[in-house]
C-alpha cells in the first residue's frame, strides 16, 4: 500500500536581504535556499546531505516554520501551512518537531529535565500533574535514561544523554514529522551510533517521518530511505539510497562520494580530489552553480540552468546536470558492495 | 631503532582542581619515526590533546602539571627540562602544530603577511626582509593558495575555513620542522575541502620528510593518513600497532566496539549499528584497574586489580588487556 505523503514542499524560497555594498549598490541578496521541492512519506527517512553553508539546517528550519519563507509552499497532511499564523500554527507545531545540533546550546541550562520534558504538556495538553509526571517517565524510558535524572540540569550530562533528552523532548507529543538538522555531527563516534541506533528504533515504534540533515554520508546513507543531495541552495541529485549510492549522476555528489575516507587502510584513495570550494550564496554565477568546481563544464553550463529532472531512465532518480550521461559514463565507485 | 625522532615515555600528566589533583593522563608511551605518520585516536577526554600539548610545553598554567615520563626529541634533547631560549630552538622551529581550529589559531587583528613573516622574525633571523616576503610567497603558493601577492594583506576573517587551514599548515612548515603535531586539523572542515587538506598533508609529508603526529576522533581520516596508531581510552594508551593491525585485527575490546559501531558505506542499510554500552567514566571516579572495565563485555573481577601495563602481542603489537588472549580464544 502506498504510504501517504504527510509532508509536501514545493518551490521553497529563502532569501535573506544582505547589506549593501555602496549607498549606490543595488539591493543584494543571500539565496540560502532556492527553488526546492521535496515530499517526506510517513514512516520513511529522508536525509538531506550537503557542505556548510548550502541551506541544509535554514532548510530544515523554515520547513519547521521557525523562519518564514519568501516563496514556496508547504503543506502538512495537505494543509497550506506556509503563511498560517501563530494561532492557527498552535494545533499542527506537535506534529513537526525539531531535534538541534547541538545538545549543550537546545536545552535551558536552568531548567530541570523534568521541566523540559514536562513543557510540550504544559503548552499543548490539559494532563494533571500526576498524568504528566508519567508521561515524562515514559519518555525517559523511551529514550534509555533513568528516571532518578529527572531534578537533574542539562550541565549533569553528557552530551549523548543531553542529545537523548533533545529526542526525548521531540518526541514527547507524539509527532508525525522529526526534523533532525546534524543530530550526531557533535558527538563522539560510540556514542553517534548510540543515537542513530535510538532514532532508528523510535522510528520503527511510532511511525515517524524523519528528515534526517547531515554532512556524513555514511551516517545517511545507513539511516535513510532516500536522499537528497544539496549544493548553493539547490537540491542537485535525488534518489532512493540504493541507487544514489549506486549510480550517482551529478558531478557534485561523485565529488563527494570520492572525498569520504574510507576506513580500511588497505584501499587508500589513489583519485584526485577536484579543487575549490563553495562560490559565496550572495552572487551565485550565472547558469550551473556548480559550474566552477566541475571537470565536465561546458559553454552550456555557464549559460543555462539545469533543473532537476529524470536525465536517465529510473524514475526516483533526478539530477540537475546538463552531462548527466557524461558524469555516469565516468563514475568508478570508490567502494566495493 | 636509529630513526625515531620523537619518542614519549612514562608521560603522566595531572591538572589540579579545587578539591584534588585530575590524573589526566597516565603513563602515555610511544615512539614517532622519521617520514612516518602517528595516529593517536580516543573520544573526547582520553587525553589526546593533553599529550599533544605536553609535547609543545604548552599545557595551561599553573593548573597542568607533568608529574613523571620524559619525552625525547631526536634521541637526545629531554623536551621537559628545556626552558628559555632552547626551548623556542625547538618549539615552534623543530617540532610544529597544526591546530583544530583555524579561525582561534590565527590573530584576527593582524593580516595573513604579518603573522607568517614574524615566523621568519623569530627563527630565521639571518634573512633580509624581502628574503622572507620570498619565502612566504613561496610556502602560500605551495600550500595551494592561488594568490599569495594578494593574501598577504588580508584577515583572517576574509578568508574560507579551509583556506585559513591552509595558512596555519604553512605557517607550521615554515622552518621545515621534524615534527608536526596536527590536532584534528580537519574536524571543523567539510568532507572535500578536508578530502584536500589530508592530501596536501600528504604531499608536504613526501617532500619534508616530517613525522606527523595525528590527532583525531575519525577512523576513516586515521586509515587514510597514518602508517602506526596508539588507542587512547580514559587518558591511558591502550593499544598501539600498525594500521593494518588495527583494523584487521583489533585486540583490545575498546578498540572493538569503536571499529564496530561506525557506519561505513558498506554496512547494511538500517541494521541495528553496535554500540559500546555506557560511557566514559569521569576522571575524578576512575575505577581501580582496568579503566575501560565499567563498558567491557568481557569484564571478571580480576579486571579491578590489574595494575597498568601493555601486554607484547608482537613486536609491533602491543594492548593493555590482561585477557586478550582469553578473548581471542573465546
Amino acid at each position: 500500500m502506498p504510504r501517504e505523503d504527510i509532508l509536501r514542499v514545493v518551490g521553497l524560497t529563502k532569501y535573506f536581504p544582505v547589506k549593501k555594498q555602496s549607498f549606490f549598490g543595488g539591493k543584494l541578496t543571500l539565496k540560502a535556499v532556492d527553488n526546492v521541492s521535496i515530499t517526506l512519506k510517513q514512516g520513511e527517512t529522508l536525509g538531506i546531505v550537503g557542505e556548510s553553508g548550502c541551506g541544509k539546517s535554514t532548510l530544515a528550519k523554515t520547513i519547521a516554520r521557525l523562519i518564514t519563507t519568501t516563496n514556496g509552499k508547504i503543506y502538512y497532511k495537505n494543509n497550506d501551512i506556509t503563511h498560517a499564523s501563530f494561532k492557527q500554527l498552535q494545533p499542527i507545531r506537535p506534529s513537526i518537531q525539531y531535534v538541534f545540533q547541538d545538545p549543550y546550546e537546545s536545552l535551558n541550562p536552568r531548567h530541570t529535565i523534568q521541566n523540559i520534558l514536562e513543557e510540550p504538556f504544559l503548552i499543548h495538553t490539559k494532563l494533571k500533574f500526576i498524568e504528566r509526571k508519567e508521561k515524562v517517565e515514559d519518555l525517559l524510558h523511551k529514550v534509555g535514561l533513568p528516571t532518578d535524572c529527572l531534578s537533574k540540569y542539562p550541565h549533569e550530562f553528557s552530551g549523548g544523554q543531553r542529545q537523548r533528552i533533545g529526542i526525548a523532548r521531540a518526541i514527547a507529543l507524539e509527532p508525525d514529522v522529526l526534523i533532525c538538522d546534524e543530530p550526531v555531527s557533535a558527538l563522539d563516534v560510540s556514542v553517534q551510533s548510540q543515537i542513530i541506533n535510538l532514532l532508528m528504533d523510535l522510528q520503527d515504534e511510532l511511525g515517524l517521518g524523519i528528515i534526517f540533515i547531515a554532512h556524513d554520508l555514511a551516517v545517511v546513507k545507513h539511516i535513510s530511505d532516500r536522499i537528497a543531495v544539496m549544493y548553493l541552495g539547490r537540491i542537485v541529485e535525488t534518489s532512493t539510497t540504493e541507487e544514489l549510492f549506486k549510480q550517482p549522476q551529478h558531478p557534485y555528489t561523485q565529488l563527494l562520494m570520492n572525498a569520504i575516507p574510507n576506513p580500511d587502510p588497505t584501499k587508500r584513495r589513489t583519485k584526485k580530489t577536484i579543487k575549490g570550494e563553495l562560490p559565496s550564496p550572495i552572487n551565485p554565477p550565472l547558469g550551473c552553480n556548480f559550474q566552477s568546481r566541475c571537470k565536465f563544464e561546458t559553454k552550456q553550463c555557464e549559460t543555462s540552468d539545469p533543473n532537476l529532472s529524470n536525465r536517465m531512465s529510473t524514475s526516483t532518480h533526478q539530477s540537475a546536470c546538463h552531462h548527466t550521461d557524461l558524469s555516469t559514463k565516468e563514475w568508478e565507485s570508490p567502494w566495493e558492495f | 631503532m636509529t630513526d625515531t625522532i620523537l619518542s614519549v615515555n612514562d608521560l603522566c600528566v595531572s591538572f589540579d582542581t579545587e578539591s584534588t589533583a585530575l590524573n589526566v593522563l597516565d603513563h602515555g608511551s610511544f615512539d614517532l619515526m622519521k617520514g612516518k605518520t602517528l595516529g593517536l585516536v580516543g573520544e573526547s577526554g582520553c587525553g589526546k590533546s593533553v599529550t599533544s600539548m605536553s609535547i609543545m610545553r604548552l599545557l595551561p598554567q599553573p593548573a597542568g602539571k607533568i608529574t613523571g615520563g620524559v619525552i625525547t626529541y631526536d634521541n637526545k634533547v629531554d623536551i621537559l627540562k628545556l626552558e628559555g631560549s632552547l626551548l623556542r630552538n625547538i618549539r615552534g622551529n623543530r617540532i610544529a602544530m597544526i591546530f583544530q581550529e583555524p579561525m582561534t589559531a590565527l590573530n584576527p587583528v593582524q593580516t595573513i603577511g604579518k603573522q607568517l613573516l614574524e615566523i621568519y622574525k623569530l627563527h630565521q633571523q639571518e634573512l633580509s626582509k624581502q628574503q622572507s616576503i620570498n619565502a612566504c610567497l613561496e610556502l602560500l603558493k605551495r600550500v595551494g593558495i592561488p594568490d599569495p601577492l594578494v593574501l598577504l594583506n588580508e584577515y583572517p576573517h576574509q578568508l574560507s575555513g579551509g583556506m585559513r587551514q591552509r595558512i596555519v599548515i604553512a605557517m607550521a612548515l615554515a622552518c621545515k620542522p621534524d615534527i608536526l603535531i596536527a590536532d584534528e586539523p580537519t574536524t571543523a572542515l567539510d568532507v572535500t575541502i578536508q578530502a584536500q587538506i589530508l592530501e596536501l598533508m600528504k604531499s608536504l609529508q613526501d617532500e619534508m620528510g616530517m613525522g606527523i603526529l595525528f590527532i583525531t576522533h575519525d577512523l576513516g581520516v586515521i586509515a587514510e593518513m597514518c602508517d602506526d596508531i596508539v588507542v587512547m581510552y580514559a587518558g591511558r594508551v591502550v593499544e598501539k600497532t600498525s594500521v593494518i593491525n588495527l583494523f584487521n585485527n583489533p585486540k583490545h575490546p575498546y578498540s572493538k566496539g569503536l571499529l564496530n559501531s561506525i557506519p561505513t558505506i558498506n554496512t547494511v542499510k538500517r541494521e541495528r549499528l553496535q554500540t559500546i554500552a555506557g560511557q566514559v567514566p569521569s576522571l575524578a571516579e576512575m575505577p581501580n584497574g582496568c579503566r575501560f572495565q565499567n563498558r567491557c563485555p568481557h569484564v571478571e573481577a580480576s579486571c579491578a586489580k590489574q595494575t597498568y601495563q601493555l601486554s607484547k602481542i608482537s613486536e609491533q603489537h602491543l594492548v593493555n588487556c590482561h585477557k586478550w588472549e582469553l578473548i581471542e580464544h573465546a
